[in-house]
């Protein structure tokens, strides 16, 4: 079996060395597959995948992409790896147009294949394609998170982690973020994904694990998760009580 | 000890002292409320120049002479300088922690340019001479009369140090301290952090006034070329190697640096022929511009701590995000 | 009014402009105003007097005017290559000062004291190598030529304006249509993000040195032609350089030309109608003007 997609030992990473707010955390991530990292407030979700995209400080244990070492590399090193980052909120650039965002996401390929990858890019998202020399930043909600994904994709990853990417959205465009990103798991591609969003997150997702103080507290299928009876203290407050409401 | 051996002590010391009420303002303004100054010479020119033109008697072809009291002169160049540190203060702060630092830049090339060309007022190149110096019924006796004026600046030393540490102490001076730790929070408390921040820089101003007025009262003499940017570089140094927020810190540097300055100067006079001073007085100012800079990148425990807990919102910066 | 005044404010507005692209350029992607940028311009302009000397003395000829302008193409190349030892300069200060900071992340107002520092060293040093005596790139005295409107230029003159026209367009078009100027505008914009979208940030700061700093230089050539060459050179046009990359907005190529056209020509109508000792000032009023008006500056986007 070839190396997994992501795998971390004991990482450890924060933004103050004395003040680490990802604990010491083995997880592994394989090929094709679609997981979930779940947590009350706190946990260390969001810290833990911008410090395995290179954004925030990596202070201890190992990180491997595709069996690379890739703790401490800055973050364009790491894309350049294989691993594509989607943050939570200003994942794109709005004072550039929609279509110089994808040129720059593009800039990383020998020149020729630029021009393609821009093009497929904006086949598979045709509300884009549509007003592509407008400023990005006059884009709604939705919009916005389907040019920051189209941009992660369109070096073809091996794997796309997304912080959050259903945070501030209604409803309706949760379900079709939702909707999409299953499409894109659909056709081969490793996602790992932070989520607030627990019950709708696990109709999609193939395994979920929780993180609690920093720290991996559960590893389990979706399925697992979804009928597990403690699961709900683990999602405290009033997280937990909105996912009545998505 | 010979007196005139004494009578240079106290000269130097009254100076040195000068220099740290100037340092006492600016710690307002930096160590703490995290103000940054580029202008600290027109701060001081214009407290010198207002108590010259107060106290001075009649001179032809210059407006003033009003033959006022030192006091006065004193008072009426702090508040002038206070005046102009408001304004400069509610222009920028508003604004952003940078364009401070450009604005009093360009008051300080702004004073100079007025003292030089205001003929009128300022006294143009030559500047205004016949300041009445304090106890200058003693200026017979050299010792004596520096012992008095050194007294004298001592005590406005320790009196502005002890308004300041009571300030500090207060609701007022915690205020300030919490705005600058976490502007948010202050907000939240109903505090306006603008309007606390000027008027900090304003007290910091009125304060570099006071010593522009007593250094002006104490030399007798003033002239543009003493209010260069040069003033703003030592005053600078002299708060960093003292340790900026801590007043004690800022007098002791103060000191300290003054008197390298001073040893400096006149190792050069010494060493140096007279055709190649110059040369020699450029290279005192590349070291002091890496010294500077080297204080600020070696010493990043001691100052940069205390300024980096100041600033991620005081100076707009995004404060890491920990959401999750 | 006396038309020269147009030609004079251009012509001192575009050395302003060009200091003023590096100076924005600067401030928008590294996030700092550079205390130290006027320095860039004296030592462009003392590298390129020393290279031209060198080459003179070396090569025989290279000297001798090209009419109809004043100097020969001896210092055409010296300003190439001192274009070059400025970039070097640049990238120097920021290897020992300014990335140290960045790496600690430290907050905006110790780098800008450290710029202040830097330009307090760099600046006496160049006064401690070549003494405070001006000095100038070439003794050829030129007529000004008659331009029509009552306006008149000598052909130095002109051609300092249409080699300013010429760097803008470049910057310009560099900025607006390459790779290069979409990842600037990116780090601009967010420069963590520009990380994750495959910018290698480092070599985009590295490029804004060279540019800032090349076009320092031939800022700093121009005013050495046209003026004379002094330490304090770079220093003295510091403010205007802030008037004009605040009143253009902050990170705006044509608003820094504009800016520092507009600063230019204030100077020379201030020469003519309140008397050239007052020149100085004139920055810093267009400066509180902004700054009460209109702080975001003329091609600024909302900060």
């Amino acid at each position: 079996m070839s190396a997994p997609v992501i795998e971390t030992r004991q990482f450890i990473a924060g933004y103050e060395r004395d003040l680490p707010i990802v604990n010491g955390i083995d997880f592994t991530l394989a090929k094709g597959e679609f997981v979930a990292i779940f947590g009350p407030n706190g946990a260390g979700k969001s810290t833990f995948v911008k410090a395995l995209a290179g954004v925030v400080p990596v202070f201890g244990g190992e990180a491997f992409l595709n069996g690379e070492p890739i703790g401490g590399l800055k973050p364009h090193a790491i894309l350049k790896r294989g691993m594509a980052f989607v943050p939570q909120t200003e994942n794109i650039f709005t004072t550039l147009s929609i279509h110089e965002n994808l040129q720059l996401a593009a800039a990383p390929l020998v020149r020729s294949a630029q021009g393609p990858a821009i093009r497929r890019m904006l086949d598979m998202f045709p509300d884009l394609a549509r007003q592509s020399g407008r400023l990005a930043g006059s884009l709604s909600g939705g919009q916005r998170q389907m040019l920051a994904v189209a941009r992660a994709l369109l070096l073809e990853p091996s794997v796309l982690v997304l912080d959050e990417p259903s945070a501030g959205l209604s409803p309706k465009l949760v379900s079709d973020v939702f909707s999409t990103l299953r499409e894109i798991s659909a056709t081969g591609v490793t996602i790992l994904l932070v989520e607030q969003n627990v019950r709708a997150a696990l109709r999609i997702v193939e395994r979920g694990v929780v993180l609690v103080d920093g720290r991996l507290r559960f590893d389990a299928s979706a399925e697992a998760l979804s009928s597990h009876p403690d699961l709900g203290a683990l999602f405290l407050g009033a997280d937990h009580a909105s996912e009545g409401a998505a | 000890m010979s007196p005139e051996f004494l009578a240079y002590g106290a000269f130097f010391l009254t100076m040195a002292l000068t220099y740290a009420i100037i340092c006492l303002g600016l710690n307002v303004q930096w160590g703490q409320t995290g103000l940054f100054n580029v202008g600290i010479a027109a701060f001081v020119a214009i407290g010198a120049y207002a108590s010259a033109i107060l106290t001075t008697p009649d001179a032809a072809g210059r407006i003033g002479g009003f033959g006022l009291p030192i006091a006065v002169g004193w008072v009426g160049g702090a508040a002038l300088s206070a005046l102009l540190a408001f304004l400069v203060g509610w222009l920028t702060i508003r604004l952003r922690a940078d364009y401070l630092a450009i604005t009093t830049f360009g008051v300080s090339v702004s004073v100079q340019l007025v003292a030089l060309n205001l003929v009128g007022l300022t006294g143009g190149p030559f500047g205004i001479t016949f300041i009445p110096r304090p106890f200058g019924d003693l200026a017979g006796n050299a010792l004596a009369f520096g012992l008095a004026n050194l007294a004298l600046v001592a005590a406005v030393v320790l009196v502005t140090y002890l308004i300041l540490e009571r300030l500090v102490r207060s609701p007022w001076g915690r205020v300030l301290r919490a705005i600058r730790e976490d502007e948010i929070a202050a907000q939240a408390l109903g505090k306006s952090p603008k309007w606390l921040r000027i008027q900090a820089f304003t007290l910091g101003g009125a304060i570099m006034g006071l010593a522009g007025a007593i250094q002006a009262h104490f030399i007798g003499f003033i002239a543009p070329e003493n209010y260069l940017p040069m003033i703003t570089f030592q005053v600078w140094a002299m708060l960093i190697v003292g340790g900026s927020g801590n007043n004690r810190g800022a007098i002791l540097g103060a000191i300290l640096v003054w008197a390298l300055w001073a040893l400096s100067g006149q190792l050069i006079e010494a060493t140096f022929p007279a055709g190649s001073q110059a040369r020699a007085a450029s290279l005192r100012l590349v070291l002091i511009g890496v010294a500077l800079c080297a204080i600020l990148l070696v010493r990043p425990q001691g100052i940069l701590r205390e300024v980096r807990t100041l600033s991620r919102h005081a100076l707009g910066r995004k404060q890491p995000e920990v959401s999750s | 009014m006396n038309p020269q005044v147009v030609i004079d404010g251009l012509i001192a507005g575009s050395m302003i402009g060009l200091g003023a692209i590096g100076l924005t350029l600067v401030y928008s992607i590294l996030r700092f105003p550079n205390f130290a940028h006027g320095e860039m311009i004296a030592w462009g302009a003392y590298f390129a007097m020393s290279l031209s000397a060198l080459i003179g003395a070396v090569i025989g000829g290279a000297g001798a005017p090209i009419a109809p302008f004043s100097f020969g193409w001896g210092l055409v190349l010296a300003t190439i290559i001192a274009m070059g030892l400025t970039a070097l300069l640049a990238l120097a200060v920021d290897a020992v000062l300014f990335r140290i900071f960045r790496k600690r992340q430290s907050v905006m107002i110790i780098i800008v004291m450290a710029s202040f520092g830097a330009s307090m060293a760099l600046r006496s040093l160049l006064e401690f190598i070549y003494t405070s005596r001006p000095g100038y790139f070439t003794r050829e005295l030129q007529i000004a030529m008659p331009l029509g409107g009552g306006m008149r230029a000598t052909p130095d003159q002109l051609f300092a304006l249409g080699l300013t026209a010429l760097l803008v367009v470049f910057v310009h078009l560099l900025l607006t249509r390459t790779p290069t100027g979409r990842a600037m505008r990116a780090v601009s914009e967010n420069p963590s993000l520009s990380g994750l979208f495959g910018v290698d940030v480092d070599k985009v700061i590295r490029t804004v040195w060279i540019l800032g700093a090349a076009l320092a230089c031939a800022a700093g050539v121009m005013s050495g032609l046209l003026v004379q060459i002094r330490p304090y050179m770079g220093f003295d046009l510091l403010l205007p350089l802030f008037a004009a990359a605040i009143l253009g907005g902050i990170g705006s190529v044509p608003g820094a030309i504009v800016g520092g056209l507009i600063v230019g020509l204030g100077e020379a109508l201030a020469v003519q109608f309140v008397g050239a000792q007052w020149r100085a000032g004139v920055a810093f009023a267009i400066l509180v003007a902004i700054l009460l008006v209109r702080p975001t500056g003329l091609f600024g986007r909302q900060a």
